[in-house]
């Protein structure tokens, strides 16, 4: 069989230098349309979010510039004010709970085995039914009357409760409908935290003394870093920009107890249809949520002391 | 009284309904070095995660220092691991690795700085104490791992495969440096693992498993020169001990062993032989030589394999493959036809039924 390789000297042809080039350019290549379109819906919306920001436009989607005169009045209104208050604590909040419980889960199921795979499946399913399928779902249990919650109640002697017609209880009940949504994706991402670390660090530490509390905290939490900040990024990110749920839960009611910045931003946008204040609102929790997935990268993802190679001095 | 330091009575381990230990004896005496190998899957680990406290025992009884700890949490039995993984805390220093233990045991801070000083100048970490486990070596982290355990000043030492992550060298390197730290601290050591020559060289005592059972336990030449049955024969020693079946024959007053192909060896005076008795013979490649007699037996090379200090050859007498070490230079080639001789007194022979040595 003739040989595939030149045997007469070891440097390369002209024409295997090009061969090699184009091998090296396929995987770019591959990459370039996905990356194009992506930049380009991305920045396209993004982009023109800003330039319909400092435009106002009337009904025939004629625009004129007002520099910051949308800006202005947004952050001059109060009902904004306190919908970014509401949308501060609802979000704080989702993240505690939604973090918590995801936590609980993921160690529940790291220690049970036999659910793992089953739970892997099922976490998706959430996001196959949407937010609105959860939402009508959680009206159900909590309508007062003939709701799940309430008869529950009711059987076992306890006071029942106008879950979505009092202001305080329809926010913990829309941050417990959130909560719902997020939690099994967030679940997914720690528990597959939990399963990169070395079961034998923990006989180390079981060794060295460690309390199942201290093991947790000083050996778990470090060591899934990582993975908790991407489970941060994304329940700030669902809570910020939650819409459909709400929509479809309470619509920003009772006397607007549960109307946060996106509840506002669909009402400002396609109900009063000036989408110059619309966009600015997008503005607003674009830069909340980019400001916040950048302190989660930096201080969980890049901050991840075992990724350091270099000593230090 | 000259009581042993760590004991098994009858110890058995299930995971499941597979039975992994099958009722362990064994007494380890204080300051020895013992070193447990055997195939993989043979129980090596867990019989050493259960002395350390990380696996349950189904029953019988472990005991340290003339202590019942079958009850006993991990950190309370006086022992220190060495995982084959090091297992190092990646998020924390090696300073911090080192003191972790301690930290927990909530042991007075200024005791802390003098330990890890200690052991760091012991292991030459000195100068990495703020580095993180990512940046060290593989030797280095394997130090680390030792440190950790020297700190906690154990009773016991148990080391998991300790070196096995590390290249030849190294290994051949820190193989030196843990027998010397043992000789220094005479702290009692049980020391897992696959290499035989880790085995041979370290250890005072031997212990050969083989299928949760132990299969043989003295000195490593002990061991070497008389295995008690057919497993030992063979899982010790590199390249493996000849056993070729066959049986006992008289020739004119004389014993033989006939191969079943018919050529027959020498046999050593040994009144326990009956004529016709099947028998497995065992002779090791370094007893085996090259003769120019001519009654030797007539082989035909099919193997040389130079290894630089000795050379490993196969040969074919008749149908039956024998491997052979010498020490020196061979200038046979494969296809050669040689002679060979048996050094008569060095044979192990076994009974084939029973696997005992005969
Ligand atoms: N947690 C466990 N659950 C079920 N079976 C286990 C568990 N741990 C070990 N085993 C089984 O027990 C047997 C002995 O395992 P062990 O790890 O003690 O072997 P070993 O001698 O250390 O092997 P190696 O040399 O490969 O490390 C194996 O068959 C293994 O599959
Ligand atoms: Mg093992």
């Amino acid at each position: 069989m003739p040989s595939l390789t030149k045997t007469s000297n070891n440097s390369t042809t002209a024409r295997e230098r090009i061969a090699d080039l184009a091998l090296a350019t396929v995987p770019y290549l591959m990459v370039i349309p996905g990356l194009i379109f992506v930049v380009g819906v991305l920045g396209y919306a993004v982009f023109g979010g800003f330039v319909l920001s400092v435009h106002a436009t009337d009904m025939f989607l004629n625009k004129t510039f007002v520099g910051l005169q949308n800006y202005i009045s947004v952050f001059n209104d109060p009902r904004f004010q306190a919908s970014l208050l509401r949308t501060i604590v609802f979000v704080v909040l989702s993240i505690t709970l939604g973090i918590v419980m995801s936590m609980v889960f993921a160690l529940t199921l790291y220690h049970v085995g036999f659910a793992r795979r089953f739970f892997r499946g099922m976490s998706l399913v959430p996001y196959f039914v949407s937010g609105i399928a959860a939402a009508v779902m959680f009206r159900f249990v909590f309508t007062t009357s003939g709701g799940f919650v309430n008869y529950v109640l009711q059987q076992i002697g306890l006071p029942t409760a106008a879950w979505l017609g009092d202001p305080y209880l329809a926010f913990m009940v829309a941050v417990l409908a959130n909560c719902w949504f997020m939690v099994p994706f967030a679940t997914l991402i720690l528990l597959g935290g939990l399963q990169t670390v070395d079961r034998d660090i923990y006989d180390a530490a079981t060794i060295d003394g460690a309390s199942g509390i201290q093991m947790f905290f000083q050996i778990t939490i470090p060591m899934i870093k990582p993975m908790l900040g991407v489970s941060l990024i994304w329940v700030s990110y669902i809570s910020f920009s939650t819409f459909d749920i709400i929509f479809a839960l309470t619509a920003g009611g009772p006397q607007r107890a549960t109307e946060v910045v996106s509840m506002y931003m669909y009402r400002i946008a396609f109900l009063q249809l000036d989408f110059g204040q619309g966009a600015v609102l997008m503005v607003v929790l674009l830069s909340f949520n980019t400001v916040m997935s950048l302190f989660y990268l930096y201080y969980f993802v890049l901050a991840d002391r075992r990724l350091e190679k270099e000593a230090s001095p | 009284m000259a009581t042993s330091y760590v004991e098994y009575r009858e110890l058995t381990k299930r995971f499941g309904s597979t039975q992994i230990l099958h009722g362990i004896n064994l007494q380890i005496e204080e300051s020895e070095f013992v070193v447990l190998v055997g195939p993989s899957g043979c129980g090596k680990s867990t019989l050493l995660r259960m002395t350390a406290g990380l696996e349950t025992i189904n029953s019988g009884e472990i005991s340290i220092a003339d202590r019942v700890v079958n009850r006993v949490r991990a950190k309370d039995r006086g022992i220190a691991m060495v995982f084959q993984s090091y297992a190092l805390y990646p998020h924390m220093t090696v300073a911090d690795n080192l003191s972790f233990g301690l930290k927990m045991n909530k042991t007075p801070l200024e005791r802390i700085t003098k330990s890890i000083a200690s052991a760091a100048s012991i292991l030459k970490l000195s100068q990495l104490l703020k580095r993180l486990p990512a940046q060290l070596s593989g030797g280095q982290r394997q130090r680390v791992a030792m440190g950790r355990a020297l700190v906690r000043e154990p009773e016991v030492f148990l080391f998991d495969e300790p070196l096995s992550n590390l290249d030849a060298k190294l290994r051949v390197g820190m193989r030196a440096e843990i027998k010397a730290l043992h000789q220094r601290l005479k702290t009692t050591t049980i020391y897992v693992t696959h290499d035989q020559i880790e085995a041979m060289t370290m250890a005072d005592r031997v212990v050969v498993m083989n299928d949760g059972r132990i299969e043989q336990v003295g000195a490593p030449l002990e061991i070497y020169d008389r295995p008690e049955n057919l497993f030992v024969a063979d899982f010790l020693g590199s390249p493996a001990m000849n056993l070729l079946s066959g049986k006992v024959v008289h020739n004119d007053g004389r014993m033989d062993f006939e191969l079943e192909n018919g050529i027959q060896l020498p046999l050593p005076d040994n009144s326990a032989l009956r004529s016709d008795q099947q028998i497995i013979y065992g002779i090791r490649p370094e007893h085996v030589a090259f003769t120019d007699d001519d009654n030797g037996l007539p082989v035909n090379l099919t193997l040389v394999e130079p290894a630089g200090w000795e050379t490993h050859l196969h040969a074919d007498l008749s149908g039956i493959s024998l491997r052979l070490l010498s020490v020196e230079r061979v200038g046979a080639r494969p296809g050669d036809s040689a002679r060979l001789a048996v050094d008569t007194s060095k044979l192990h022979l076994f009974d084939p039924t029973t696997g005992r040595r005969i």
